[in-house]
């Protein structure tokens, strides 16, 4: 009997032995993997901290005295400064403009029941499938014939479009997750139904709204091809203003990773704050 | 709404039918929300599309004097017997169905890594997710910058292992894999995430009565993990999908087509099209033709992988 007991507590014991060894070893290949996913951008970050002869010897360099005269440079040579503050503009008021537009779709299709309110809901997300190459010309006309072409306005219009689908996906989700009967109860208070949301429901879905917020920025921060066509020279956002550093004569390689990293900085801070519900906005609040 | 009317007698026929009719009315101040987003949506999404529709069966080169002509269906003639269409359709295929397959496959493995704990699991993971939200544009100019055969610390790392220097971006066989590499360096996180949070969705007993019936890890994972995986993999597939029909950005900054034609995406013809040719008619067509590819494939996707339930 005491044979037994012992026999299974030296076998259990070499399991803990085994799953502790696994446990390390798990944790250094996700560490070797880590470094892989993270050195390109470790790299980037401190190029934009050498000079010349550094960022381009055949062989790396690693260690150096570092220097922000990239940095410098970005914000006086060039005009790198107005377009990172275009891009703030445009990408903080069309997050704006998508939460307010994507609220008034999403509240109440996440409160009524509605005939036909499935359909309206998948035929706005069906609008996220359609590339956006596909619209871009026909969008161009349109905007070039309201005289918007050239403006920030016509990035503002066109992320706004962009991120509604995101907006009234994540935010039907978020309020749908609220007990109804809080609302309910402050409707017995002699709430109106306006009073309840801006006091009760939008307050306490706040967290879902402002992770939101800040995917809808990244996207509308990060984007290109539209900026690329629709801007003029005096409104270029952050994502354009790095292709003036590319000319067929040469590559301005340490000021490209100097603002390079201005450009990745504040969206990493957004995403690392908006952790927690990545997986539910990157699905469109499909995985949660 | 139950809590706020008290407890009334069931009203007889007709009054029924009056309060029914009134509570439907009572509904629509409550739909007015919708209404500017709906407006937008509609004139945003719509309007350009069917314009778009209408003017591919145009011939409209907005450099020629003479303006539009009706085509019919000229411009779908066109594509659909170039053989650089067929080349462009074949190029993104192959980018989108090898970085995808790559990402799921890599991002599967990571998630498996970190699904039990480690020491320093949640920071390495924060760490992990960054490349996604780098954008595009940046992701191109800094692998360019790395991959450069003078300079690049690519070709510096590979020839201190005894290989010899490769211009990646420039060579016409390296180019695609290349860029294909690097979108999986960028969407393996995405995949590696929504993969994590699946697999923390399992019921923890699931797997422990397969560990007590003395599974294998690799039986446990094939035969208890992966169908329960299927919803989270099939979202993220088709996520993916759609996104990397889509690449231009990194295209723009790296290869711009080159070199010859080998990365000529649907995408990139489109713009050269459109906006270097000024052939509005053409790209026109040139988009319906990959809409209809996007949504023919997404949706056959997504038949194949979603059951009936999966909607609800």
């Amino acid at each position: 009997m005491s044979a037994v007991t012992h026999e299974a507590a030296v076998r259990r014991g070499r399991r803990r032995q085994r799953q502790r060894r696994l446990t390390v070893v798990r944790g250094v290949v996700a560490g070797v993997m880590t470094l892989l996913f993270m050195g390109p951008i470790l790299w980037m970050i401190s190029t934009a901290f050498k000079v010349g002869n550094q960022a381009f010897s055949a062989t790396p360099t690693i260690f150096f005295a570092p220097t922000f005269d990239n940095f410098r440079s970005v914000f006086v040579k060039s005009q790198f400064g107005s377009a990172l503050a275009t891009s703030i503009f445009t990408a903080t008021s069309s997050t704006i403009l998508a939460l307010l537009l994507g609220a008034g779709i999403a509240y109440p299709l996440a409160r009524r029941r509605v005939r036909g309110q499935q359909h309206l809901a998948f035929w706005i997300l069906s609008l996220r499938i359609v590339p956006p190459i596909v619209v871009i010309i026909p969008l161009f006309l349109m905007l070039r014939n309201v005289g918007l072409t050239g403006s920030v306005w016509s990035l503002v219009v066109i992320y706004t479009y962009m991120n509604l689908p995101l907006t009234v996906w994540l935010l039907r989700g978020f309020f749908a997750d609220l007990p109804v009967e809080i609302e309910e109860a402050s409707f017995v208070d002699g709430a109106s139904r306006l009073r309840s949301f801006f006091g009760i429901t939008l307050p306490l879905a706040l967290p879902g709204v402002v992770a939101t917020a800040l995917l809808a920025f990244i996207f509308a921060w990060n984007e290109f091809l539209f900026a690329n066509i629709l801007t003029g020279a005096n409104t270029r956002t952050a994502p354009v203003g790095l292709t003036e550093y590319v000319t067929p004569v040469s590559v301005e390689w340490t000021n490209i990773m100097a603002a390079g990293t201005l450009v990745v900085l504040p969206v990493w801070i957004g995403a690392l704050a908006a952790q927690r519900y990545l997986v539910r906005g990157l699905t469109l609040g499909a995985v949660k | 709404m139950a809590v706020s009317t008290p407890p009334r007698p069931a009203a007889a026929g007709p009054t029924r039918f009056l309060k029914r009719r009134a509570g439907r009315r009572r509904q629509w101040p409550f739909l007015l929300p919708m209404l500017p987003g709906l407006l937008f949506l509609g004139a945003m999404a719509v309007y350009p599309t069917v314009y778009s529709l209408v003017i591919s069966f145009f011939r409209w080169n907005l450099n020629n004097p003479l303006g539009k002509q009706y085509g019919g269906f000229h411009n779908y003639d066109i594509l659909l017997k170039d053989p650089a269409f067929w080349h462009s359709v074949g190029v993104t295929l192959r980018y989108v169905v090898a970085s995808v397959v790559l990402e799921l496959g890599l991002g599967l493995g990571l998630a498996l890594l970190f699904f039990r704990s480690f020491p320093g699991d949640k920071l390495l993971r924060a760490l992990l997710i960054l490349p996604m939200v780098v954008a595009p544009v940046v992701v191109g100019l800094l692998w360019r910058y790395m991959l450069s055969v003078q300079f690049g610390v690519v070709n510096w790392l590979i020839g201190a292992l005894g290989f010899g220097r490769v211009d990646f971006l420039g060579s016409p066989s390296w180019a695609l894999p290349t860029l294909i590499l690097i979108d999986v360096w960028q969407w393996t996180p995405f995949m590696f995430l929504i993969m994590l949070a699946a697999l923390q969705g399992i019921p923890e007993d699931i797997l422990e009565a397969a560990r007590v019936d003395g599974a294998k890890p690799a039986r446990i994972f094939f035969d208890h993990m992966l169908p329960l995986l299927r919803y989270p993999i099939a979202v993220a597939v088709a996520l993916r999908l759609i996104d990397a029909f889509r690449v231009y950005d990194l295209i723009f900054m790296t290869t711009r087509g080159g070199p010859i034609d080998k990365t000529e995406t649907l995408s990139w013809q489109i713009y050269d099209a459109g906006f270097k040719s000024f052939d509005i008619g053409y790209a026109a067509a040139f988009s319906w033709l990959m809409l209809i590819l996007v949504v023919v494939l997404t949706t056959v996707f997504l038949r194949l992988m979603l059951r009936r339930e999966d909607l609800a």
